[in-house]
């Protein structure tokens, strides 16, 4: 009994304190991590609309206005420029590559995830469709 | 030998209906002298790089449409542009543009577009093209050509530059852009200029925004479309036809039939293809297939126009695409796609 | 040269009926013409008869020779009875069989259609009609035995039919995978394509821009989109003469004109290409997207053989669709083709590559 009570005590003690568990998210950390997602969602966005991407001017939103008919939620699929299944990012350097006439970025170049990360977003709340042609 | 006799006796019959009429032209219908046919080609968006080095791309595109057209035979009465030849509206682009117009056989008419439009006001191409809206008449159809993708004043004017305007208002998705219109002046216009016409005259209408509000977000829209439709409502049988959407879409308001040109350039989405927002698009027609963004002519094209007593009939020719064809249904009174919807074709969605 | 020959048939007729080979699809047969060892051993026969042409010295053999990798290398087009010269480079019979459509403009829909075409052109085998042909099939001894085997026919029931499901069936044996590229790509092996190659594989999928139309799949690559293109090949000859020479042709063609006939005696019809076939105009000048194994037995290259290496072909596409780079682009070549920026290695490597596709069966003939 006693040493149940010394447990349970030592327990709430701990409980009681003003420590951070592991796996709890604050809205603090939910908030943060927002604004970290945002700001490279803006930086997609720039990225979308910059005329330095390719070499040519040309820029993503020309073709692609709010990265409408990307189809980000149907990748990997089978894709017909590249000759195999492909993710969303290899596809994002076919259309650097070719009508923006520019080069190719690194799959974990900051940049390519950021146009990614733009692109999922205009595309949020869409079901996940893999492979669909 | 019957298996290919019988390949070509299909290709034979599908011609009738998709091919671009290189060979004599049949106009089975009635009053010929009333008949006449015009070319449309829209939206080239000559964009240069530096220099004389332009976007090969767009370049291209515009080069085919001319070539094509030029093929036409009987040849057309004339030519309509029906806008953005430039991207940014520089001199050097308007004039190369123009340099690729040149090659056409026959005279042209241009309309104002917004990305001519923004960077000077379209000073330059009233310098080479004259005035930004005007009409006239052919064979018994009276033409309207109206500068439809200006705004408020107070928008036009408080920006830094010409170029950070026509910046804000090259982006088609950029929120800081205004709503296109045609305007307080130019309504008082064309209610003077279709004073003396009567009801029974085709009128034609080119504008480069549609003259209906479809999808605020992409400036499909045109803010007193209203007003316009109410101007042209008393007429018996009026057609307008409209750039600027880079996609095929028709419509039929009243009297008025709404028909888009494709762009020689490149092709833009259907806006309920942008999920976070809600669009009025018409009743469609069925929309095109989805592009192979390869094949740079993939989902681009120019447009075949047939008046025949005022009725138009519009042919898309797809470079990289089944032609496709609105003909002025009779007994519906309205224009049909006669493939999709007379033959009721399945149309594809594919990404 | 017989010996040979009837090896190399014996190779494939045996290989028929055994399992594919590496990188490529099942081949597509007809429901109404499977098939046998003896039918495909008739179509053999026919395919190397020289009697079915009218001065008895040329057979499908002639042009489509297998130990040139079935075409008449290095003839620009092919020549028929007398020499005579006709529009058109021979295509490589092999693989057709995965074909959708035979014939440069794909006016025939499978190999059956095809077959029959050449024997009754003035320029190929020169035949009046077929019935030359069925002469011989209905009395000549050895045929006559195995037509009825094969078809249970005899005399009159022997048909054009029969004759052009034969040789379909001989052609379905005619396809050849297993190249370095396939054992690489497909197979799994690392050491199948040295460094060049393997770079020039790159850029056939990446800057080259090539696998769009020659295209390749997860698990076999037949490497052709059995589309139609105009690259700009040719069609220089005829674009400022576009509408006059699509009227006379239309006129012709009212009046009853063989289009077989037409594009392989007149140059002007034949680089209208397919549209001679669809009358579309998006079609003019535009052409069959040929496969691209075992090309490097199979020069000259394009529709007219106006290429003659495969660095010539490179260097036509790095510049977008023209020979000498500082030529005019035509309006009508498609949208695919545009300048690709290759420098001097990254085009080296690209034909490397290109040879990599030579099936071991064709390794000999290839001039190394």
């Amino acid at each position: 009994m006693k040493l149940l009570t010394k447990i349970s005590l030592v327990g709430c003690l701990l409980f009681g304190a003003n420590v951070v568990i592991a796996d709890e998210f604050t809205q603090e950390t939910v908030d943060e991590a927002h604004a970290e997602f945002m700001s490279v969602v803006e930086k997609g966005r720039g990225l979308f609309v910059d005329p330095n991407l390719g070499s040519n001017g040309v820029v993503c939103a020309q073709c692609h206005p709010n990265g409408a008919n990307t189809h980000p939620e149907t990748y990997p699929k089978f894709q017909k420029q590249l000759g195999k299944v492909a993710p969303l990012w290899e596809m994002v350097n076919w259309c650097i590559r070719n009508p923006l006439e520019g080069m190719e970025l690194d799959a974990d170049d900051p940049d390519m995830a950021a146009i990614q990360a733009y692109i999922h977003y205009e595309r949020r709340g869409v079901a996940l469709a893999p492979g669909k042609k | 030998m019957t298996s290919r006799r019988n390949f070509i006796k299909k290709a034979g019959v599908l011609a009738a209906g998709s091919a671009l009429p290189l060979s004599v032209v049949e106009l089975s219908h009635a009053n010929t002298e009333d008949n006449f046919t015009f070319a449309f080609i829209s939206d080239s968006h000559i964009q240069q790089i530096k220099g004389n080095q332009f976007v090969q791309n767009w370049d291209r595109g515009l080069q085919r449409a001319v070539a094509e057209a030029n093929l036409l035979d009987p040849k057309p009465d004339f030519i309509m542009y029906g806008g953005d030849i430039a991207q940014i509206g520089t001199a050097a682009e308007i004039d190369h543009g123009l340099e690729i117009m040149s090659a056409l056989r026959g005279k042209t008419h241009y309309v104002m577009g917004e990305h001519d439009y923004y960077l000077d006001l379209g000073e330059h191409w009233s310098k080479r093209l004259g005035d930004q809206y005007y009409s006239f008449d052919h064979k018994g159809v009276h033409f309207v050509v109206l500068n439809s993708i200006v705004t408020t004043e107070e928008w036009t004017n408080k920006w830094s530059s010409g170029e950070e305007r026509m910046g804000v208002m090259a982006g088609l998705d950029d929120p800081r852009g205004s709503p296109f219109m045609v305007g307080d002046v130019q309504r008082a216009w064309l209610e003077k200029d279709l004073k003396a016409i009567d009801d029974a005259t085709p009128i034609v209408v080119f504008s480069h925004s549609p003259l209906q509000k479809l999808f605020a977000n992409w400036n499909f829209w045109t803010d007193d479309a209203e007003q316009i439709q109410a101007i042209l409502g008393r007429f018996d049988n009026v057609n307008v036809f409209y750039g600027h959407v880079h996609q095929i879409q028709y419509n039929q308001i009243g009297n008025i039939k709404f028909h888009s040109a494709m762009a020689t350039a490149w092709p833009w989405p259907y806006p309920n293809s942008y999920a976070q927002a809600t669009n009025y698009m018409p009743k469609l027609t069925v929309p095109m297939n989805r592009a192979d963004p390869f094949f740079e002519r993939d989902a681009t094209g120019w447009q075949f126009i047939d008046i025949h007593s005022g009725k138009a009939d519009l042919q898309y020719i797809l470079p990289d695409n089944d032609d496709r064809k609105l003909a002025y249904n009779k007994d519906t009174g309205r224009p049909e796609d006669t493939q999709y919807q007379v033959k009721q074709k399945a149309s594809q969605k594919h990404y | 040269m017989r010996s040979t020959l009837l090896l190399i048939s014996l190779l494939f007729s045996s290989t028929s009926l055994l399992a594919t080979p590496l990188g490529l699809p099942e081949v597509p047969v007809p429901a109404d013409n499977p098939q046998t060892e003896a039918k495909i051993a008739l179509g053999d026969k026919l395919f190397h008869d020289a009697r079915f042409s009218s001065t008895g010295d040329i057979s499908c053999a002639t042009c489509h020779d297998a130990k040139k990798g079935f075409t008449d290398s290095p003839l620009s087009v092919s020549q028929g009875i007398g020499n005579l010269e006709g529009t058109r480079n021979a295509p490589t019979v092999i693989n057709a069989a995965y074909m959708k459509t035979m014939f440069w403009d794909g006016r025939e829909p499978d190999l059956e259609g095809q077959s029959a075409g050449p024997f009754v052109n003035p320029v190929e085998m020169g035949l009046k009609d077929h019935n030359p042909i069925l002469d011989i099939v209905r009395t000549d001894p050895e045929y006559v035995e195995a037509f009825k085997a094969v078809f249970s026919k005899h005399g009159d029931a022997v048909t054009m039919t029969e004759v052009k499901k034969a040789i379909a069936s001989f052609e379905r044996t005619i396809i050849a995978g297993d190249s370095p590229f396939d054992h690489y790509y497909f197979g799994g092996d690392e050491t199948a394509m040295n460094e060049s190659e393997i770079r020039g594989l790159q850029v056939f999928l990446g800057q080259g821009r090539c696998v769009s139309c020659h295209t390749t799949n997860q698990n076999t690559a037949i490497f052709t989109d059995n589309r139609f293109h105009n690259i700009g090949i040719g069609f220089a000859r005829v674009t400022n003469d576009v509408t006059s020479i699509v009227q006379a042709y239309q006129h012709s063609k009212k009046q009853g004109e063989d289009l077989d006939v037409a594009v392989l005696t007149k140059g002007n019809v034949s680089e209208l290409g397919r549209y001679v076939v669809t009358d579309k105009v998006t079609e003019l000048g535009a052409f069959k997207t040929p496969t691209v194994r075992n090309v490097e037995v199979t020069g000259p290259y394009m529709h007219d053989g106006s290429l003659e290496t495969l660095e010539d072909v490179v260097n036509f596409y790095n510049n977008g669709g023209v020979v000498d780079e500082n030529d005019p682009v035509d309006p009508f070549t498609s949208g695919g083709i545009r300048p690709l920026n290759l420098d001097d290695q990254q085009k080296a490597d690209l034909v490397n590559f290109l040879k990599a596709l030579t099936s071991p069966e064709f390794a000999q003939s290839a001039k190394k």
